[in-house]
Formats: C-alpha cells, sequence, structure tokens
C-alpha cells in the first residue's frame, strides 16, 4: 500500500491566551487521507477545524502529534501545499491576471509568460477567461472566491486546503461553487482537505467526511460517502445523500459518546 | 523586483460606470439655475463672504488694523513687488517641502520597524509620543540656538511637527493586513522583506495618503513657526514683520498666501494618489 499524503498522528494542540489561559483545539486526532482524496471536515464553529489547516500548512507547529505528508514530519510550509480561505482576500492593486500570478510573483521576484499562459488557462478553467483584465472590485464575491481557487491552484500544488471557501456567498452561489469545485477537481485531481460547517456541502463533495465534536476538537466519526461519482444536481434528490445528512445530522447535536 | 505600484499606474483608466451614471442622470429634469447653482456653489459662497466682508468694513467703518477689507488686502498685496512676493513664497515652501520629505523617509522606515518588530515597538512608541507631547512651538527657539542659523533648524521643526502622524497611520495600515495575506505569504515562504514590499506596504498606502494628505498643512505650519522664530525670509517672517508695523492688510496678504500654498499641496498629493494608487481611493473620488 501506498503511504497516505496526509497523516495525522495522535495530533494535539494547545493554545495559550493572553491571559495564560489553555485552550485545547485539538485532541487526539489521527486519521489519514489518500491519493486524490476529498475529505471534508465537519464541525460546530471553534472546534479547531481551522488549527488543523494552519497545522498541515506547516504555519503552526502541534503541541503533541505530529503531521505527516508523503511520510515526512511537517516542521514548515511546503511547496505541495495551495491554501483558499474563507475570505478570498485578493489584491486591490492587482487585476485579476496579477492575483493569479501573485504567488509566482511573490515567490520568485518575477512571473514568466509561461506563468502568465498558466493563470490564463486557470482562469478558463474558473470560468472567468473574459475576466482576466478586470479590477478585483468589479467581480462579485463567487468570482472574487474563482479567483482566489485559481491562485492556489498556480504553483500547481498536489494538495488543495480549502477554509470553509464558500461560506460567505450566498445558498445560490455556493450550490453552484460546489459543483464547480467538482469539476474542476476532476479536471485538475488533487488531495483536497476541505472545512465546512455546512452537512449538504460536505456529503455532496466528499469522498469521506470527518465530523468533529465541539471543543476540544476531537475525531467523532469518520464516514465514507458512497454516492457515485460525477455527482450532480441529481445526487442532492439522492435517498442515499439525504440518509448520510440525516445521520450526521444526528451525530453531530446528540451528547458526546461516553466511550 | 516589479513594484506593486507602477503596475497600477499602467493600469487601465478608470472604468467608465461613472460617466454612464451621470448620463442616465436625468441633467433637463431641473431648471438650468439649479443646474448652474449647483456647479457654482462653492465660488458662490465664496464670493458672497468676501462682498460681506468688504461692505461690512466700509459699513462700519472699521479700522484696516483691525480688519482690513479685501479691497485693501489687494491693494497691499499689490504694493508688495512680485520678486519678494515669490522670494517669500520660495523660502516658505522650500522648507515646508525639505521637512515634509524628510518626515516621509523617516516615517515610512520607522513605521515598518515599529509593525515588525514587538521589541521596537514597545520601545520606540513612548518615546515617540513624548516627541509629540512635546509643544514644538516651545521648543522652536531651543532647536534654533543648537542648530544654528539656516534652513536646518526650519527643517527639523517643520520635521518633528509633520512626521508622526505619518508614522501612527503607516503603522495602522501595515498592521491592517488580512491576516490571510500573511498566511498565504508564509505557505509560500516568500520572506519577511517581500512580505512587507508585496503586501504589507501596499495595503498601508491608502492609510499613509490620508496621513500624507493632513501633513501637507502641518508641514505649512511647521515652517511658518519656525521663520516666527528665527528667519529673515518666509511668508511666516513676513507676516510678523508686517504686523510689527501695523501693515494688517499686508499681513493679510501674506496670510492669503499661505493657504493658497496649503491648499495647493493637500490638493497635489490628492492627485498623486488618484494617479499612482486609485485603488486606494473610494469608487466615487477615482
Ligand atoms: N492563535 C491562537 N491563540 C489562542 N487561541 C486560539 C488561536 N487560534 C485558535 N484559537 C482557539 O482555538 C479554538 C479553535 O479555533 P479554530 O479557529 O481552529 O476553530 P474553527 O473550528 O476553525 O472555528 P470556525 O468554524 O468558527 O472557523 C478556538 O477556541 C480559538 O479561540
Ligand atoms: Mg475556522
Amino acid at each position: 500500500m501506498t503511504p497516505p499524503v496526509i497523516r495525522f498522528d495522535d495530533l494535539g494542540q494547545v493554545f495559550r491566551t493572553e491571559a495564560g489561559r489553555a485552550v485545547t483545539a485539538l485532541d487526539r486526532v489521527s486519521f489519514d487521507i489518500g491519493r486524490h482524496e476529498f475529505v471534508a471536515v465537519l464541525g460546530p464553529s471553534g472546534c479547531g477545524k481551522s488549527t488543523l489547516l494552519r497545522l498541515i500548512a506547516g504555519l503552526i507547529a502541534p503541541t503533541r502529534g505530529a503531521v505527516e505528508i508523503y511520510g515526512m514530519r511537517v516542521t514548515e510550509p511546503r511547496d505541495e501545499i495551495g491554501i483558499v480561505f474563507q475570505r478570498p482576500t485578493l489584491l486591490p492593486w492587482f487585476d485579476v491576471l496579477g492575483n493569479v500570478t501573485f504567488p509566482m510573483r511573490h515567490k520568485y521576484g518575477r512571473v514568466t509568460e509561461v506563468e502568465r499562459a498558466r493563470a490564463r488557462d486557470l482562469l478558463a478553467l474558473v470560468d472567468l477567461a473574459d475576466f482576466a483584465d478586470k479590477r478585483i472590485d468589479e467581480l462579485s464575491g463567487g468570482m472574487q472566491q474563482r479567483v482566489a481557487i485559481a491562485r492556489a491552484l498556480l504553483l500547481d500544488p498536489d494538495i488543495l486546503l480549502m477554509d470553509e471557501p464558500f461560506s460567505a456567498l450566498d445558498a445560490l452561489t455556493r450550490d453552484e461553487m460546489s459543483f464547480e469545485l467538482l469539476r474542476i477537481w476532476s479536471d485538475r485531481p488533487k488531495t483536497v482537505l476541505f472545512i465546512t460547517h455546512s452537512i449538504p456541502e460536505a456529503v455532496l463533495l466528499a469522498d469521506r467526511i470527518v465530523v468533529m465534536t465541539p471543543r476540544p476538537g476531537r475525531v467523532r466519526e469518520i464516514l465514507d460517502v458512497p454516492l457515485p461519482r460525477p455527482r450532480s444536481m441529481a445526487t442532492l434528490t439522492d435517498p442515499t445523500f439525504h440518509a448520510l445528512a440525516d445521520h450526521i445530522r444526528g451525530s453531530l447535536f446528540s451528547r458526546p459518546a461516553a466511550a | 523586483m516589479p513594484s506593486p505600484i507602477t503596475s497600477v499606474a499602467v493600469s487601465s483608466p478608470v472604468p467608465p460606470q461613472p460617466e454612464a451614471a451621470t448620463e442616465t442622470a436625468p441633467p433637463d429634469a431641473r431648471a438650468p439655475l439649479s443646474v448652474w447653482l449647483d456647479r457654482s456653489a462653492p465660488a458662490v459662497a465664496f464670493l458672497a463672504v468676501l462682498a460681506a466682508w468688504e461692505g461690512a468694513t466700509r459699513l462700519f467703518a472699521i479700522p484696516s488694523f483691525l480688519l482690513p477689507a479685501p479691497s485693501a488686502v489687494v491693494t497691499a498685496a499689490l504694493a508688495t513687488p512680485l520678486e519678494v512676493w515669490l522670494g517669500h513664497v520660495w523660502a516658505t515652501l522650500r522648507v515646508a517641502l525639505m521637512g515634509y520629505g524628510l518626515a516621509i523617509l523617516v516615517s515610512v522606515p520607522l513605521a515598518v520597524a515599529l509593525a515588525s518588530s514587538r521589541l521596537l515597538s514597545r520601545t520606540l512608541y513612548p518615546l515617540l509620543v513624548v516627541v509629540q507631547s512635546t509643544p514644538i512651538v516651545a521648543i522652536a527657539p531651543i532647536i534654533v540656538v543648537t542648530l544654528g542659523a539656516s534652513d536646518l533648524p526650519r527643517i527639523v521643526i517643520t520635521f518633528l511637527i509633520t512626521f508622526f502622524p505619518i508614522v501612527v497611520s503607516t503603522v495602522t495600515g501595515l498592521l491592517s493586513t488580512p491576516e490571510e495575506l500573511i498566511e498565504l505569504s508564509r505557505s509560500l515562504r516568500a520572506g519577511r522583506t517581500r512580505e512587507i514590499l508585496h503586501i504589507r506596504l501596499p495595503y498601508a498606502l491608502p492609510h499613509l495618503f490620508s496621513a500624507l494628505k493632513i501633513s501637507t498643512t502641518l508641514a505649512v505650519i511647521g515652517a511658518v513657526v519656525a521663520e516666527f522664530v528665527a528667519a529673515e525670509r518666509g511668508l511666516g517672517f513676513f507676516i510678523l514683520f508686517s504686523t510689527s508695523f501695523f501693515k494688517i492688510p499686508a499681513a493679510f496678504a501674506g496670510l492669503v498666501l499661505l493657504v493658497a500654498i496649503s491648499l495647493l499641496l493637500f490638493r497635489l498629493v490628492g492627485l498623486v494618489q488618484k494617479r499612482l494608487v486609485p485603488w486606494s481611493l473610494p469608487k466615487s473620488e477615482r
């Protein structure tokens, strides 16, 4: 068996607040993510989802256990990772193309013609081919988030980390973006860790769903999503979809099991 | 390294929506008089104040050493030869601009240092506040004695009055950068220098420009204060000199020029901002 792309090994994260109080954000988190797998992490606010993402990205060091990528312990940010945040946070002084090529400019100091062409391809992939020269404030929230996705894909990461990327969007745009993401993902297969607190979103998108407990964040259960791919509007009416969503809802709102 | 600022300068001109918006607004629906009034209201108000002022001074026969009539100010202005005026204007402008320039040169790197290091900001910030809290007018004579009779003390005084708002605003701007962008930068391992040059400084530009606008006025004030203390040239000196001989209309003429310089510098900074960093302005002002 090939080693997992991402492995969480007894991961724990305790923060010290300014007042000196200890906050346990994550506790005893252990699971693996396989190559090109789409894993959704679902949990209530404050259960440590973003912390998990920062740990994989190497932005913070765990206080206990370890994250491994391709079997190597993460100690600093690595090149294989692209991140999409909750807010698109684009740079208002660049046009759309400038924003997509920004990681290149920022990391290497300049942008080559090859890279610019790549950025245009990515814009076509996220359906914004005609918007390359537009200013950021001329785009809708959904379009901005597409630009952010294109930006995250620029350096062709193996792993895509997404922290509630659609939660700032309205419901309609959100569904549209979910299908869009699935299309992008089948076009450019990646290992995806997708954080959300929307149950339907998790079920629609993921191969597996990691359900977390409220603070301190632990893994409550890991569920396989047996829905066939490619997923479409029809998936939303599949009885399996609803059964799974209901199960998760019950699980999230029940008291933690005494085990 | 391509600077983000230059690439903005060459970016497309202002999007055409504002024009479209005014075109769709029905301009003919209003009476021509009200349209004219809307456009020229500021000028009309200004002229009205001048007329009232002129009228009041004549009507109540106010002596010119209390409040000179606008016509008296104009007469006094014309009595002084143009080269003399230009000499005074240049002296004041030179000091104001040099102090202002020095303030920018010192403040921006200082702000970067303060925003980057907690230790530095904790040691330097209180010192800066002390400097800022010192009435510059009060220490101006001391500075003149220490630094001797040249432009140097005047530039230093202008600098001291001007730099603080620039530092504070720039620090605020540098620290207002969204956390996600900093995380993006760190995940790319781009380094601290690029983080500051590519992300933090551009983000601070709107704040910096606000401070730069305020500081134009402060720079003129600084130059005038310095001239009050020690100078043989400049508009501040001219006003002081005229007043001591009860040539109040002439002093007023000097004052008008000072106001004009302040407004001009303010406007100039606004234009620079509009040209170089249009995105830092609210949409309606681009
Ligand atoms: N740098 C930090 N210092 C102190 N406490 C922190 C820090 N970062 C996170 N926390 C705490 O850790 C807990 C988990 O935070 P985290 O942001 O990971 O939650 P989350 O699951 O992403 O929540 P949400 O769904 O609201 O985004 C919270 O209680 C938070 O207050
Ligand atoms: Mg979060």
